[in-house]
């Protein structure tokens, strides 16, 4: 009402002037679909910095540092779009130092991007990432007195580790890694809790160890010619170069045992730990108040719950195995190899190579001839190893790239056992590019098997070299 | 050793007698770490606190002794947080952000500002006495100390320091909890002016959780209504179908009878206490066929 009696006395004075003339057509409709077709800026009327109070928009732009002042000019008459694009730009220059900063803080994804060095270690960072909450006082177990720090709480009181003793043991560990991947061990890090596998998978990356973040198949070392015994192993020299050559004799061997294992969670791998101690193979293990010190050789006290601690400890452990490696790397490159490998092959004679040439071409022949017959068994044959497959990666135990599925479960079922005898011939083509032998006085063994979803596979990689 | 497995640590001594046996051609890779950096004893209790103190018996004879037990860990801030949160219960209710950025964010906050400075900025161009431009200097405190997150144990730690200040607990206690509350109290004023602009300004909350909850009561009620009215249905069915033949056709003359009667008494005297047709059933479904 108001408005209207405003119009009612001041007429056109009151509306306000538009700030381009718009011609009469723009008032009226006929079609549904018509559009507008100049485009107009809605933020024509907008004031800018650049070109001071009561500036518009051309005198922003006209502000402008230009690179070439021809090219520039005609890109202004074509272009609007890249006109408005580069004053974006220059906006954005100008206005984002305007405003708060943020400072350095917690990135969850940084711990598993960039892992803490094992020089970063420092009793901050320990208790900013909880490793040093225990669990409720009554599930302690008194072997773990001495990593205690105290009790926290009346009602509900728990233990509180000592940062001190467990920055201690993370070091020592740290060093442990190191050293056993500076002289070609294989380490396998271990993490079957919910939330653990990338941590374990980056940190087998940075120490070029295995994985494993399922579950621990009881007696993968104790009967690993079982279990593991078809996966796939290659022999690699101390540069990490696959030597061929050893096929016939890598198919004899049994699944390759690690040189360390790093273990996020015992109380849950009780298994492999002892597996590891009737393999006199040493281990690290995060040990939280409520677990055994001496199911492991080298306990970390610190809190096992706790996603963030246990990034930290494996990321820190992963690149302690990372400067190993380096360190092995770089002696290599000078010609120095001060580690031996207890692999137990011997260097492919002539008459190796001849019995492999025969053999390759009884089994291409084999393998043609099973083409041609056994075609109407092929759908079993297709089947079978899907479901082998499917089963193996379930429980964890590796795919392997180059062998037969099917080999992995050969002792699983007699539905599967026709398939297991007719693949027997066709693996043996298979297993050339997957098995091998050494020959050289310089190589390592390099076996692939087992654990990782990665499809690289590998559970036991082993290297190592002669000098 | 009795339960204990102490193979895992043995491991260094068995590969030495292995290799001494030349059962192992060559040490494995691990074998000159861990002679060098053996691993550390375990199973030793180091006794954690001391049973009594020193020279002074016990007056009931002899104690259990707590020797090997960790020590119960005390700060004095305990019994100021034991105040607080008695006082105010309902703090501990309220979510509370208890990451930690590097371990030393409790460095950074300055507790000798007052909570309820946010509040407290003065007007533009106003200079104290030593010259200080005021506004400045409540910019600069406020850059350092904007992230100090202001809670319960905000005026704790407030307390705690105006204690060590010279205060007494109680002057202490009263002069954080007060700077507390005018915060707080004006954080609460800006949330609701907050709310009610946005809804003059055509904001839509939805409903409630209190509405959620109420919508899904009744949903359950009217299914179970729609469930006993069929439930009813079908038993005065079966028990009409039941008295067929002589006797339930007389049964069932009397039945209408009395329920024409019942009619009736109803009209007359509905919901009467102590009369034959009683008081109605209010808020419960009278199953009796």
């Amino acid at each position: 009402m108001i408005l209207r009696s405003l119009l009612l006395r001041h007429g056109r004075r009151a509306l306000p002037k538009p700030p381009t003339p718009t011609p009469i057509r723009a008032c009226r409709r006929y079609l549904a679909s018509e559009v507008e077709t100049t485009y107009t800026n809605p933020l024509q009327d907008q004031q800018f910095v650049e070109s001071g109070i009561g500036g518009t928009k051309s005198q922003a732009i006209a502000s402008l540092p230009t690179r070439d002042t021809a090219s520039a000019t005609t890109a202004a008459d074509s272009d609007l779009v890249k006109q408005d694009w580069d004053f974006f730009q220059h906006q954005k220059k100008i206005t984002n130092p305007i405003g708060t900063s943020l400072g350095p803080h917690y990135k969850p994804h940084e711990l598993l991007a960039y892992p803490p060095w094992p020089k970063d270690i420092t009793l901050e960072l320990l208790m900013a990432s909880q490793a040093h909450i225990g669990h409720a006082t009554s599930l302690w177990n008194p072997a773990n007195a001495k990593y205690i720090f105290g009790v926290r709480g009346e009602r509900d009181p728990i233990h509180i580790i000592s940062l001190d003793v467990t920055a201690a043991h993370l070091r020592r560990a740290c060093k442990i890694v190191r050293g056993v991947t500076e002289r070609g061990g294989l380490v396998l890090f271990v993490g079957s809790r919910e939330g653990q596998a990338r941590t374990v998978v980056k940190a087998a990356q940075m120490a070029q160890g295995c994985h494993l973040f399922s579950k621990w198949i009881p007696g993968s070392i104790t009967n690993g010619q079982q279990i593991l015994g078809k996966c796939s192993k290659k022999v690699v020299d101390e540069h990490d170069n696959v030597v061929e050559g050893f096929e016939g004799q890598l198919l004899q061997k049994a699944a390759l045992k690690p040189d360390l294992v790093v273990c996020l969670n015992p109380l849950e791998n009780y298994v492999l730990l002892h597996e590891c101690g009737l393999n006199n193979i040493p281990t690290i293990g995060i040990i939280d108040t409520d677990a055994n010190p001496t199911w492991v050789t080298y306990p970390i006290p610190a809190n096992d719950d706790s996603l963030r601690s246990v990034q930290v400890i494996a990321g820190v452990l992963g690149r302690a195995g990372q400067e190993g490696q380096e360190v092995r790397a770089a002696k290599a490159k000078r010609g120095i190899v001060d580690y031996m490998q207890n692999h137990g092959l011997e260097p492919p004679s002539e008459e190796d190579e001849e019995a492999k040439q025969k053999l390759e071409k009884e089994q291409s022949l084999l393998a043609a001839a099973d083409a041609f017959e056994v075609e109407d068994l092929d759908v079993e044959d297709e089947a079978a190893p899907d479901a082998a497959h499917a089963m193996v990666g379930e429980d964890g135990v590796a795919v392997i790239p180059g062998v037969d599925r099917s080999l992995v479960s050969e002792q699983d079922s007699d539905a599967h056992e026709y398939v297991f005898q007719s693949e027997e011939r066709g693996a043996a083509v298979q297993e050339e590019g997957v098995q091998e032998q050494q020959a050289a006085p310089l190589f390592a063994g390099e076996g692939e098997g087992g654990q990782s979803a990665e499809g690289e596979g590998g559970a036991w990689r082993e290297k190592g070299g002669q000098v | 050793m009795g339960r204990y497995n102490l193979a895992p640590q043995r491991v260094h001594t068995y590969a030495s007698q292995l290799i001494q046996n030349k059962r192992l051609p060559s040490p494995p890779p691990w074998y000159n770490t861990i002679g060098s950096v053996p691993p550390a004893e375990r199973l030793v209790r180091p006794p954690l606190q001391r049973s009594q103190l020193p020279g002074a018996k016990p007056a009931g004879g002899r104690k259990k002794s707590r020797l090997f037990k960790p020590l119960q860990l005390h700060y004095k801030e305990d019994s100021l947080r034991w105040e607080y949160f008695n006082d105010h219960p309902w703090e501990l209710a309220r979510p509370r952000v208890v990451l930690e950025n590097d371990g030393r964010d409790q460095e950074r906050s300055n507790w000798g500002v007052p909570l309820d400075h946010s509040l407290n900025r003065p007007r533009s161009g106003e200079m104290s006495e030593e010259g200080v431009k005021l506004d400045d200097e409540w910019d600069s405190i406020r850059q350092q100390q904007a992230g100090r997150p202001i809670n319960g144990e905000a005026v704790v730690q407030r307390q705690a320091y105006l204690m060590s200040r010279g205060l007494s607990n109680a002057a202490a206690y009263d002069a954080a909890r007060k700077e507390f509350y005018r915060l707080r109290h004006s954080r609460e004023t800006e949330t609701r002016v907050a709310r009610e602009e946005a809804l003059a300004t055509g904001a839509f909350f939805g409903p409630g959780p209190l509405d959620i909850g109420m919508k899904l009561e009744d949903q359950q009620y009217d299914a179970w209504k729609t469930w006993a009215t069929k439930e009813i249905a079908a038993l005065k069915q079966l028990q009409g179908s039941a008295y067929t033949g002589n006797e339930n056709e007389e049964g069932g003359v009397e039945a209408i009878e009395a329920d024409s009667l019942q009619d009736d008494l109803q009209e007359v005297s509905e919901s009467i206490p102590a009369s034959r047709g009683g008081l109605e059933a209010r808020g419960g479904a009278a199953v009796h066929p």
